[in-house]
């Protein structure tokens, strides 16, 4: 089925790129978001089926697949009022449509990889195709942070293919020659646990750009500062995913054998380092893109706290990529709305946001208590049980460091929004000429409130989704 | 046979090191990829004949021929003869070659691995972490480029020191990432050099707030 879910794919994505009409990429771009809904409608009918050879509807696959569902129609929604509003010219609008419809395609690719170096192969293209969107804006910086992006990630994703290959050549003295995860997570007890460690510490830093976690997450922090606001979105939510996936799977094969626990302290180091330079680097920031592209860094290195501290940390570290996926979109569609009231991404040409556009100052309200984990964020329910785990595993001192970390994060992240809202209205903003859209909010409170939802009473389904997803840990 | 070809690629490693020409750089990525068809040639004949006539097509006519062509091509395009950008001394760069080969020696022999070919990984690892040094003493997008070139060629000789039969799959892919990376970024330093007017990394740093 997959198959032909990539062949729609191209197929759409290549008739947007060649006829460069409007109205066509519309209807095209309606038409993919119906595919998409069709492939997780398929992926949860068909759960644990292995799917194109390569492929399995796994239970994480399937869980993040609906959330990239979820975001693929207001994404394009975003991207219709993003090109209306900076974008005339038709062939520029093609190539961006079609860019992001094939960075949804492999981003569901990698989610759903069975194999590792298949799912190597659609990370790398993800790379690609955030490169083209990255550039979209044509301007000398665009182009700057695409390079970077370009350029780094694929000497990540490089490094990240050496600890696949460290793995076949250990995969081979263990059992059946096979790249498949479940063989590899079979045959993991027999691994020499030297080389499973530096394959492990290989993907790890190689795949921690797609993740935005120390080292190379300064690349995706340029890109996400330049990035169309939408594409933003996706840049922090579903592609931060694919990293999440990419380093889960390898971890999975880890947890298997004595090197778990070396594994655990490395995601540790990680964690840590990644939320101490977002704390650090978020008292320099200028821009509330590069604000929000720290606090992604710091969602995802209390990701790998929560990695680190295993048994409930587990399930907590899955409940949080997916609410940090709803709340994080949210915020970056609003800033969509934002800049382009104030014509600028800088936090000093901001202010009096509640008096220009009260509803999205409102989003912005709702959405700094969101992101910091205020009650009722949802996010504030995946945050304690993280912490809670590391308490119970007596891991005090990590945890009071991270809580430091987040108290400085809350403040930096508060300072700024406040800003953005109670400020001094710009001297430069022409309020006679300001266009807002009031229904462009709509999407952002939805997102906010399945966060909320979602994080304080779980459907049935989601749970068991979560808990078979890490079944082979516990 | 094989040692003579492994010898060789260390020494073109070396000869990067000394070279600032980039027109040199671009025959030291063909003559490598002359080198790896020579190591596939000696070594693969166990293989199924449409893999390795496959894996020969990717040294022989991609490595060797396409991506020192296209890199040609950039380079006349955007006038680049001699990098004086590094701020190493070439003599501290031969010593750090030197170094990377000794260090991916030891490294191999202490990670002693009987389905390991100790022999390709050697020089597969020198040659990544060269790769990398490359990148880090140059300033100029191009020398990147011929860095992540040299990179890659490491984790081709990787792939024939674990095992030397990844699936044909995974072989396709990782012709593609070469391809699609060496003439998407190939674009890229066009684009910086039309831009800026320069292929200097100093010019990048604009983004920082």
């Amino acid at each position: 089925m997959l198959v032909y879910y990539f062949i729609l794919a191209i197929a759409i994505s290549g008739t947007m790129m060649l006829f460069k009409n409007r109205i066509l990429n519309i209807g095209l771009a309606c038409l993919f978001i119906l595919v998409q809904i069709a492939i997780s409608v398929v992926a949860v009918s068909h759960h644990e089926v292995i799917d194109s050879v390569y492929f399995k509807f796994d239970s994480l696959g399937i869980l993040l697949t609906i959330v990239l569902a979820f975001l693929t129609p207001v994404t394009f929604y975003h991207s219709y009022l993003y090109l209306k509003r900076y974008t005339p010219l038709a062939g520029r609008q093609s190539i961006y449509w079609g860019a992001l419809v094939m960075l949804i395609a492999a981003m569901t690719g990698a989610y759903f990889a069975e194999n590792v170096a298949l799912l190597w192969v659609c990370i790398e293209a993800t790379t690609l195709f955030v490169t083209i969107l990255v550039f979209h804006s044509r301007s000398k910086t665009s182009l700057e942070a695409s390079w970077k992006y370009l350029f780094i990630s694929s000497i990540g994703v490089a490094i990240a293919f050496m600890g696949i290959l460290f793995l076949t050549a250990i995969s081979v003295e263990s059992g059946p020659k096979s790249l498949s995860l479940a063989d590899l997570i079979s045959n993991s007890q027999t691994m020499n646990p030297i080389w499973l460690k530096i394959a492990f510490i290989l993907v790890l830093a190689g795949f921690s750009i797609k993740l935005s976690i120390f080292p190379l997450f300064a690349a995706a922090i340029d890109a996400k500062t330049l990035a169309p606001s939408p594409v933003n979105a996706l840049m922090s939510s579903a592609l931060v995913n694919v990293g999440f996936v990419g380093i889960f799977r390898f971890y999975c094969i880890i947890a298997q054998t004595e090197a778990v626990g070396w594994a655990q302290n490395v995601l540790m180091i990680t964690g840590i380092i990644s939320i101490f330079l977002a704390a650090i680097q978020l008292f320099k920031v200028k821009r509330f893109t590069r604000m929000y592209a720290f606090s992604t860094m710091e969602h995802m290195g209390i990701v790998c706290l929560a990695l680190f501290a295993g048994g409930p940390g587990y399930y907590a570290a899955i409940l949080h990529v997916v609410l940090h996926a709803f709340v994080k979109s949210g915020l970056f569609y609003q800033l969509g709305q934002s800049n382009y009231i104030f014509r600028s991404i800088w936090i000093k040409d901001s202010g009096a946001y509640f008096k220009i556009n009260p509803m999205g100052a409102l989003v912005v309200l709702t959405g700094f208590f969101s992101i910091t984990a205020i009650p009722p964020s949802g996010l504030f329910v995946s945050e304690f049980l993280i912490f809670k785990a590391l308490f119970l595993k007596n891991h005090i001192m990590v945890a009071v460091l991270a809580l430091i970390f987040l108290t400085v994060i809350m403040f930096e992240i508060g300072r700024f929004v406040f800003h953005l809202l109670y400020d001094e209205k710009p001297a430069h903003l022409d309020e006679n000429n300001l266009q807002i859209n009031r229904y462009e909010t709509i999407s952002q409170f939805l997102l906010f409130g399945f966060a909320i939802y979602l994080g304080y009473n779980p459907p049935g389904f989601l749970i068991e989704l979560m808990n078979s997803a890490i079944a082979i840990l516990n | 046979m094989t040692y003579f070809f492994i010898i060789v690629y260390s020494i073109t490693l070396v000869y990067f090191a000394l070279s600032e020409r980039v027109k040199k750089f671009i025959v030291l990525l063909a003559i490598q990829g002359v080198l790896l068809f020579g190591i596939v040639f000696f070594n693969l004949s166990h293989v199924a004949l449409a893999e390795f006539i496959f894996i020969l097509v990717e040294t022989i006519l991609v490595k060797s021929l396409v991506i020192p062509v296209f890199l040609n091509k950039v380079r006349k395009d955007n006038g680049l003869k001699r990098v004086h950008e590094t701020e190493i001394p070439v003599f501290y760069s031969v010593i750090a070659v030197t170094a990377i080969l000794m260090g991916s020696f030891f490294i191999s022999n202490y990670l002693h691995q009987q389905n390991i070919h100790t022999k390709f990984f050697t020089v597969a690892i020198a040659s990544a972490v060269f790769g990398i040094y490359f990148i880090i003493i140059h300033k100029s997008v191009f020398s990147h480029l011929v860095g992540y070139l040299i990179i890659e060629n490491g984790i081709f000789l990787l792939s024939l020191a674990v095992g030397s039969d990844i699936p044909m799959l995974v072989n396709l892919a990782v012709l593609l990432d070469v391809l699609m990376g060496v003439l998407v970024i190939g674009i890229f330093v066009n684009r910086v050099s039309d831009r800026f007017q320069s292929t200097s990394i100093d010019e990048l740093a604009k983004l920082k707030d």
